[in-house]
């Protein structure tokens, strides 16, 4: 059954999910917890590393986080010309000082960590595996599979709202944001079929999971266990090393 | 397994009448069932009664007697009827609620809590029994609508139903996928001694399997006969009057194609060339995935092409009538959706236009509340009122029943003869056939001609299911 791995997956997509999630608590609560810029870019360094082992080609990732990437650039630079603290560096026009400058590094890399690895999750993580693991982890499975359903329409949803897009144009109809009256006809022109397609689509869900007896029974056959293996072993021991490196620094008083 | 109805009256709360109006048959244990009849003739509403749905899942008003096994429907419990009769949505996609194509079959007996062990047989079993073993590790997203059918059927076998319904099963698949899905459930009918009932317009391909016909008509039982007896009027020939284009085409050309090429991940149309004048219906064929909706969004200019050139000399406007008509409705009224392009209207216009539509009295009425018939008939009406010269319709005539195909091939053949022309994608191979002036063939190799000539070349092929003979009464 597909809670197993398949053959081909490499990196974190051969690790379990409950790995996966121990991994992702590990680098966040790491990037929380040490005030280290050198663990932060370690942290960094290990999510773009474990992206390119698991087959996320590295463009299409960091494309994929370029709305972070420019947020994390924008943290930088507020918090670099915000703080007036510390030695100065530049006073030319503006003040920038080394605190400013370690605190906006600080705070970019934390946001930049905690948002990429979610992304690698989301990227190499399977959703009917993961909803196996949370429901064998004492989630009630119905809200297993509402994470389930709510990924199934993401791709539906997309879709139609290309067709609908598509069908003002071959109208002619062009909508707007610029007043309210505009607001309340883009909404019409565009949720309102959108949202037609998506509770038709949800009537057809409905009748297809009852007429195969879902929610019938309190509990339901539970998928085979997946068991730990070498891609589970590199995982925790990466969260191993990074948490360790992060207490050596706290110690060691590394900035 | 065998059904019983005595009396059936299903009546919707927001309906004048009702669905199912005192329907009264027997079907055998482990005879097929064909039922067929005009659009909101109450086919779909059989179905979900025998599958236990009404009144439990969707509210209406019962009465009469329904049997399934010899027990009352009414007094089941849903999750055994749900053991002993397998439902098939019209599609297949809307039906899937996993992400992969081994959970998807696994998600019935799970919900039973049947030993993993025979989860996992079942599983096996159902996936080689459709043919889809090969695909068991694959993301139902990236699943052709064969394929989906085919997997949706998986889904449903795998709870061991003894009955099968199927609500028009064929509606999005092309012809050689309809073909290939009759050969299957013939042999699952004789493998397993199922109960077939399957709802289906294009009745021709199932006499094979010997089936009952019942033709259904406001919630009626009209006529009922056996193979040896079928009324060709129940054959599927939905628009009798559909006879093969005649007019000299003018030479003048309303849409000129030249070495298009396009695809998305993969190249899709290559160096296609292809033209059409005023005047005349472009018949546009071919497997699913081959590429015929592309081409559409092409000539409409939602697309741009990688290479060649797409030119429409002189031509105003498009209209584009998408397969599935709640796309194009925006507005609150059918008067309102009517009015959406904006411009003058004389006194009586809409009335008029309504008219023309037989949708006269519905002025004020919610599109999205109307039939599908009636949605699809007020998408056309709406492009047409824009007056273009190059009509481009997909898959007009799924879901519709002969009085509704009548009405659009009357309005293509009306809007040609103002000096139009229109561009066709159909999988219904004899009206495409009876209705184009030429057919383009859509495939790795394409064909462009006068239908007698690509038929001819695709029967030189063995492409069988893309010849209307394969789809026509031989009666």
């Amino acid at each position: 059954m597909s809670e197993q791995r398949r053959t081909g997956d490499r990196g974190l997509r051969a690790a379990t999910p409950a790995a996966n999630l121990v991994l992702l608590g590990g680098l966040v609560g790491v990037v929380l917890a040490s005030p280290s810029l050198v663990i932060r870019l370690a942290a960094l360094g290990s999510v773009l590393l474990l992206a390119g082992r698991s087959g996320v080609p590295i463009g299409s990732f960091l494309r994929s986080l370029r709305f972070v990437l420019v947020f994390a650039a924008i943290l930088f630079i507020a918090q670099a010309l915000s703080i007036r603290e510390g030695v100065p560096l530049i006073e030319r026009l503006v003040r920038i000082t080394d605190v400013g400058l370690r605190s906006g590094a600080g705070m970019a890399l934390r946001f930049l960590v905690i948002l990429s690895s979610s992304f690698l999750f989301v990227h190499v993580v399977d959703p009917d595996r993961l909803a196996a693991t949370l429901i064998r982890g004492g989630v009630p499975y119905r809200y297993g599979y509402l994470l389930i359903l709510s990924l199934r329409f993401v791709p539906f949803f997309q879709r139609e709202l290309r067709v609908v897009r598509e069908a003002q144009r071959v109208r002619g109809l062009r909508t707007s944001v610029r007043s309210l009256k505009a607001i309340r006809g883009a909404i019409r022109y565009t949720f309102v079929p959108v949202l037609v397609s998506g509770l038709m689509r949800v009537d057809s869900i409905a009748l297809s999971m009852k007429g195969r007896c879902f929610g019938v029974h309190r509990t339901r056959t539970a998928p085979r266990r997946e068991r730990f293996g070498a891609a589970d072993g590199a995982a925790l021991g990466c969260v191993g090393l990074l948490v360790g490196l992060a207490v050596f620094a706290g110690r060691g008083g590394w900035t | 397994m065998g059904i019983d109805v005595r009396g059936l009256r299903i009546h919707y709360p927001d309906r004048d009448r009702p669905a199912i109006d005192g329907l009264t048959e027997s079907i055998g244990d482990g005879e097929t069932v064909v039922v067929t009849g005009p659009s909101g003739c109450g086919k779909s509403t059989l179905c979900r009664a025998i599958a236990g749905f009404i009144p439990e899942l969707i509210p209406a008003r019962v009465d009469g007697e329904l049997v399934v096994g010899g027990a009352s429907v009414w007094e089941t419990d849903s999750a055994r009827i749900a053991q002993q009769v397998g439902y098939i949505q019209q599609d297949p996609d809307a039906q899937i609620c996993t992400l992969r194509v081994e959970r998807e079959v696994a998600f019935g007996p799970e919900n039973l809590c049947l030993p993993l062990e025979e989860v996992v047989g079942r599983v096996d079993e159902s996936l080689a029994a459709v043919g889809i073993d090969h695909l068991r590790h694959r993301e139902t997203t990236d699943l052709s609508g064969g394929e989906k059918q085919r997997l949706a059927i998986a889904s449903i076998l795998a709870m061991r139903p003894r009955v099968l319904l199927l609500d028009e099963p064929t509606a999005n698949l092309d012809p050689d996928g309809a073909k290939t899905l009759f050969g299957l459930l013939t042999r699952l009918r004789d493998e397993r001694a199922m109960t077939l009932v399957i709802v289906e317009h294009r009745i021709r391909p199932l006499l094979e399997m010997g089936p009952r016909l019942l033709v259904l008509d406001r919630g009626r039982l009209v006529r009922r006969h056996s193979r040896e007896r079928v009324d060709p009027r129940d054959m599927g020939l939905r628009s009798s009057g559909a006879e093969p284009g005649t007019t000299v085409l003018a030479k003048d050309r309303l849409l000129s194609i030249d070495g298009l090429t396009f695809g998305y991940d993969a190249p899709l149309l290559r160096k296609l060339t292809v033209d059409v004048r005023r005047g005349e219906i472009l018949g546009v064929i071919g497997p699913n995935g081959s590429g015929k909706t592309t081409l559409l969004r092409l000539i409409a200019g939602l697309e741009t092409p990688a290479a060649g050139r797409i030119e429409r000399p002189g031509v105003g406007s498009v209209g584009f009538v998408f397969q599935h008509p709640h796309h194009q409705i925006f507005e609150r009224t059918v008067s309102g959706e009517l009015a959406i392009d904006g411009g003058q209207q004389r006194p009586g216009e809409f009335e008029r236009w309504l008219a023309e539509g037989r949708l006269d009295g519905l002025g004020g009425v919610p599109p999205l509340s109307l039939s599908l018939g009636e949605q699809r008939r007020l998408t056309l009406l709406t492009a047409l009122r824009r007056g273009p010269e190059l009509l481009l319709l997909d898959e007009p005539f799924i879901g519709q029943d002969r009085r509704n195909v009548d009405w659009i091939v009357s309005q293509i053949r009306e809007h040609c003869a103002r000096g139009g022309a229109v561009v066709l994608v159909s999988h219904d191979i004899p009206l495409v056939g009876a209705l184009a002036h030429r057919i383009l063939y859509l495939d790795r190799v394409p064909r462009f001609g006068a239908p007698p000539d690509v038929f001819a070349e695709l029967r030189a092929e063995g492409r069988t299911a893309f010849l209307p003979g394969f789809w026509e009464s031989d009666g």
